[in-house]
């Protein structure tokens, strides 16, 4: 979608609840989320590049709605207006040496 | 590398159902589920279903899972328990995570050693289901914060109450299921709150939770949990119409667990790295996949079914499954296209049997006034939880008779009719239209057997004799709590509302297994209140 | 139509900080991206090296200039924390023939005046306890280290948009044009930009968009995995790259470890239409930092990427106005070793963009040294 990234959108207002955590796993607050967008960090890629949020050990299972809700509203748009973040593997985090480890026989895998 | 005709990732509801219908038809399935146990969310609804026969009506959750889990195994589906997939790469490629049997002379080690393996399949079906959601307030993220889902999780399939005192948020029918069982496994429900200004699930799942003296706050959400490293209170407060706060309508409740019900969110993100072509608008609760009818996606041979797909219930999730096996065997060729269709059109009719009624998608945020039969829907029951005593009359199911006689309390029109097979002298009628409220035939006989009683998935069949001994009356309810009062228990009738209408005294309590765990504790009330006493406590 | 002194063609690192030098000059300058995301290519999916050891001695100036003058001040001069390390490069090698390579570079970046010398395994262990007993040796260039590249794109956008530098995303462009023999026009999918310099800066892709006007710089790309794990408790700050270059990594401010690696199939790997991940990749990484790390064995890993890097044919940069295009500059081919000159670069390219001589001498960067072999 192209976007003119020099749109104005007014200066930035505290409000409340800036202080609260929306991202938990790297613990990254409303305030910072809407100060992000004011620093022209207007799609979820650049908001998780730029700090952090989604990008822990949930990968934004969690914040990721919530994030984006916040977005949305300081750009004035819906989130749905907003391309999600990339999902790529691993699904669950996992251990270097678990993924390292690459069988080939599955007989050997334990059965329910 | 292992191939398999299909691959299905996530052993819920759907994915046995398609593993089934796959399987049936001589294909090689191999199914994989990051849980210990199969069926996902299946084992933790211990609750009666809706629906009809096909839809595995009045049966608990957790026993269809059983059942799934019989016909997966007679149809030589292979599941793998705590096989977690890491990826979904191009060429229809499944990297799997799985623990390995521990080699011999290594019986001492205390971890047992995983490695990843490739598998691919013909055909993926991905059936990851759906997260939680949750909202933000001051204080979320205190201890004691936790999806009602997870809650539903700790005390269903761990054994282990969440919390003492109760706050629920969300009104859906998570929200008003998990508060019944939350009261069930023992805990206070100290309000059932939704910033909506009527109740988003089925008003039977609401009434019964009601009745039982839980209040409902709609139009007013969680201001902030208290708490310094866990939770020991919550502010609500109202809101306007714009969902803003009320200055001045705070309301404090003292709680060790605020549960959050507010909605579900699709885990699609396999269906995105292989990928599939996306859909955010939004429309079926998150980020899905772009699907047809049978759940084939963009990338051909990749199939998404159940939650993933698009939020909805486990019983259409399963009938999902099933039109997806269908159609992949007939994709590689394991069935042709005569038998393929005839089994899919039968699956879809039934799908849209569960896709009717006041609750179905094309309704969801519409207010509904009236009935298919053109009745007044219930004001209170949307804002408050339970049907008013003056107007629970004007419903088909309510009527007076001599003797014993059902009281149907179900006033919307839900796809659901087990209380019409139920009773064994055809007292009760729905008819050929699934979502009509039933009706009791005239000149029917009923002879007090309960079977209604506890067929209702609701709750919301009540056996009345208004005449039972001079100034007496006596109402059957269903009862799903334990202790089980006694014969004899002198306590108090409660009215919908949850609130002591009259003395009460325990006549008959009876539990069989045909009854499934409902039992039936029948009271003596005042015959004014035949009509008005719904739950019974012991005094 | 709009007009501005100078059109950036691409949103990356190089990009954003010519857009950076050029509006701190005062010229009015428009960046274009057809991607909706800045610095969505390299620029977010590269390791994060900031080294001079191991280049190429036409490319070294610029990378001891950046780090001689830019990337220590760089977090407050973007008013963004950049999380600049300088804590030295060890290039590991793990037999004679590594000793070799690691000897040959080091020889050449000494002649260079670079403070880069071999140490032995012991040494190696010395400086970074948590490596192989494997390593018996590395080259140690002591002044290199690593930054966020996240941070440092999007830092260099941040500060050009506060000057007033104009980003546009997802806008493509299709066509370069002249007039009365000067490059005069950018053409898009949705406008045209009439402007006095255009800067092609967008990797792989400025092969396509320079052709327009005739020029053709021999590029090849290649499609590359890296992979993050959960933060772990500090452990050490250097960055770490091998004699073969197969495999690179460092420790980054939250604690999360990012590594870089392949299977071995860079230049056949396809990206299916979304930068999909190879299967065989990460488990190939994993491997890889075991063998060098193997402390690392029960971190997690949180998350994988892919991304191209533009492949010039001699593995080096083209830094160089167009002669034969007049108003006409490239910077491409940086080969996946840009990020840590990018800062440079922007000044360079602004430099280049002002008619100004630039700080350092480009001739061995130019796009026409591209000739016969034979």
């Amino acid at each position: 979608m192209r976007q003119d990234r020099n749109r104005d959108l007014g200066p930035f207002v505290p409000r409340e609840g800036d202080e609260r955590i929306i991202c938990r796993c790297e613990e990254v607050t409303q305030g910072e989320i809407r100060r992000a967008v004011h620093d022209g960090m207007y799609t979820m890629a650049e908001i998780r590049r730029y700090l952090r949020c989604g990008m822990g050990l949930c990968q934004g299972q969690t914040c990721s709605r919530l994030v984006a809700g916040i977005v949305a509203r300081e750009l004035g748009i819906k989130p749905a207006e907003l391309a999600p973040a990339s999902s790529r593997s691993p699904m669950r985090p996992i251990e270097m040496k678990v993924w390292a480890d690459e069988e080939t026989d599955d007989s050997k895998v334990r059965r329910a | 590398m292992k191939r398999y005709d299909l691959i299905i990732i996530g052993a819920g509801p759907s994915g046995l159902s398609a593993a089934i219908e796959a399987a049936k038809r001589g294909m090689k399935v191999i199914v994989f589920d990051e849980n210990a146990r199969p069926g996902g969310q299946l084992f933790k609804q211990i609750h009666k279903f809706f629906g009809s026969k096909e839809h595995k009506a009045k049966i608990r959750g957790f026993v269809i899972g059983r059942q799934l889990l019989g016909e997966a195994e007679k149809a030589g589906v292979e599941v793998r328990l705590s096989a977690t997939v890491i990826g979904l790469y191009p060429d229809k490629e499944v990297v799997v995570r799985e623990i390995l049997e521990p080699e011999e002379g290594t019986a001492g080690e205390t971890s047992a050693k995983e490695a990843v393996f490739h598998y691919k399949g013909d055909a993926i079906i991905v059936a990851t289901g759906a997260s939680e959601n949750m909202v933000t307030f001051d204080g979320w993220t205190l201890p004691g914060v936790m999806g009602a889902g997870a809650a539903q999780t700790l005390m269903n399939l761990h054994g282990v109450r969440p919390g003492r005192k109760v706050l629920m948020l969300g009104s859906g029918n998570v929200g008003l299921v998990v508060s019944f069982q939350l009261l069930q496994a023992g805990c206070e429900v100290v309000a059932l709150v939704d910033a909506a200004p009527r109740i988003g699930g089925y008003g039977v799942h609401a009434a019964k939770v009601a009745r039982t003296g839980v209040p409902f706050y709609l139009s007013h959400t969680i201001k902030k949990a208290e708490g310094t490293d866990h939770v020991t209170g919550v502010t609500i407060a109202q809101v306007d119409s714009r969902f803003q706060f009320i200055e001045g309508t705070e309301k404090h409740f003292d709680v060790d667990t605020i549960c959050v019900a507010v909605g579900l969110s699709p885990m699609s993100q396999l269906l995105k790295m292989a990928g599939c072509e996306m859909d955010n608008s939004g429309k079926g609760g998150g980020q899905i996949p772009v699907v047809d009818e049978s759940g084939a996606t963009s990338v051909p041979g990749i199939y998404a079914v159940g939650d993933v797909a698009g939020i909805e219930e486990a019983s259409s999730a399963m009938i999902e499954g099933r039109m997806a096996g269908i159609r992949v065997a007939e994709y590689l060729g394991f069935d042709d296209k005569a038998g393929a269709d005839t089994a899919f059109d039968q699956n879809e009719k039934a799908l849209e049997g569960l896709r009717q009624g006041m609750f179905a998608p094309g309704n969801r945020g519409k207010k509904i006034e009236k009935t298919e039969e053109g009745i007044p829907v219930s004001e209170n029951l949307l804002t408050h939880g339970f049907v008013a005593d003056d107007e629970i009359e004007r419903y088909p199911g309510v009527t007076h008779k001599a003797g014993v006689h059902p009281v149907m309390e179900c006033t919307q029109n839900i796809p659901c009719n087990p209380c019409q097979d139920a009773c064994p002298k055809h007292c009760i009628s729905i008819g050929s239209n699934i979502t009509s409220l039933p009706v009791v035939l005239k000149d029917s006989a009923c002879i007090d057997c309960g079977m209604c009683v506890s067929s209702c998935p609701g709750q919301a069949i009540f056996l009345v004799n208004e005449d039972a001994g001079p100034g007496k009356a006596t109402v059957t309810l269903p009862y799903e709590f334990l202790p089980l009062p006694e014969e004899g228990d002198e306590g108090y009738g409660l009215g919908r509302d949850g609130s002591r209408v009259c003395d009460a005294k325990v006549v008959r309590v009876r539990s069989s297994g045909a009854f499934d765990h409902t039992a039936l504790v029948t009271i003596e009330v005042p015959a004014e209140y035949a009509m008005k006493a719904r739950f019974f406590v012991k005094a | 139509m709009r007009t501005a002194d100078v059109v950036i063609c691409g949103a990356g690192v190089i990009g954003c900080a010519a857009a950076y030098y050029l509006a701190k000059k005062g010229k009015s300058v428009i960046v274009l991206d057809r991607d909706n995301s800045i610095g969505n290519g390299g620029s977010s999916r590269n390791g994060g090296g900031v080294r001079q050891s191991g280049r190429d001695p036409r490319e070294l100036p610029l990378a001891m200039y950046g780090i001689q003058h830019l990337w220590p001040t760089l977090s407050d001069e973007l008013g963004v924390d950049v999380e600049y390390h300088q804590d030295g490069n060890l290039r590991l090698g793990k037999n004679e023939r590594h000793r070799k390579i690691l000897e040959g570079l080091t020889e050449r970046a000494v002649k260079c005046g670079l403070d880069v010398r071999m140490i032995e395994g012991d040494e190696v262990r010395r400086i970074n306890p948590y490596l192989s007993d494997e390593v018996v040796c590395a080259s140690w260039c002591p002044t290199d280290g690593h930054a966020n590249p996240l941070k440092t794109v999007l830092g260099f956008y941040r500060a050009a948009r506060k000057l007033g530098a104009q980003f546009i995303t997802g806008e493509s462009v299709l066509e370069l044009k002249k007039e009365k023999g000067r490059l005069r026009y950018v053409i898009t999918d949705a406008d045209t930009y009439c402007t006095e310099k255009v800067i092609v800066a967008c990797g792989y892709e400025s092969r396509a968009i320079l052709q327009t006007v005739g020029i053709d710089v021999p590029m090849t790309k290649d499609l590359i995995e890296a992979l993050v794990t959960e933060a772990e408790p500090p452990m050490f700050p250097q960055m770490l790259g091998t004699a073969d270059a197969d495999f690179y990594g460092h420790q980054t401010n939250h604690g999360s470890f990012v590594f870089g690696g392949s299977a071995g199939y860079d230049a056949q790997n396809l990206d299916f239409g979304h930068l999909a991940t190879q299967s065989n990749n990460a488990p190939a990484i994993c491997r890889a930092i075991l063998r060098w790390v193997p402390k690392l064995a029960d971190a997690k890993i949180v998350r994988t990427w892919s991304g191209y890097e533009d492949l010039s044919a001699d593995k080096v940069p083209v830094i160089s106005n167009i002669d034969e295009v007049p108003g006409l500059i490239a910077a491409c081919g940086f080969t996946g070793h840009g990020f840590g000159i990018s800062p440079i670069v922007g000044v360079l390219l602004s430099q280049l963009a002002c008619d100004e001589e630039p700080v350092l001498d480009l001739s061995a960067l130019r796009y026409d040294r591209f000739r016969s072999a034979v």
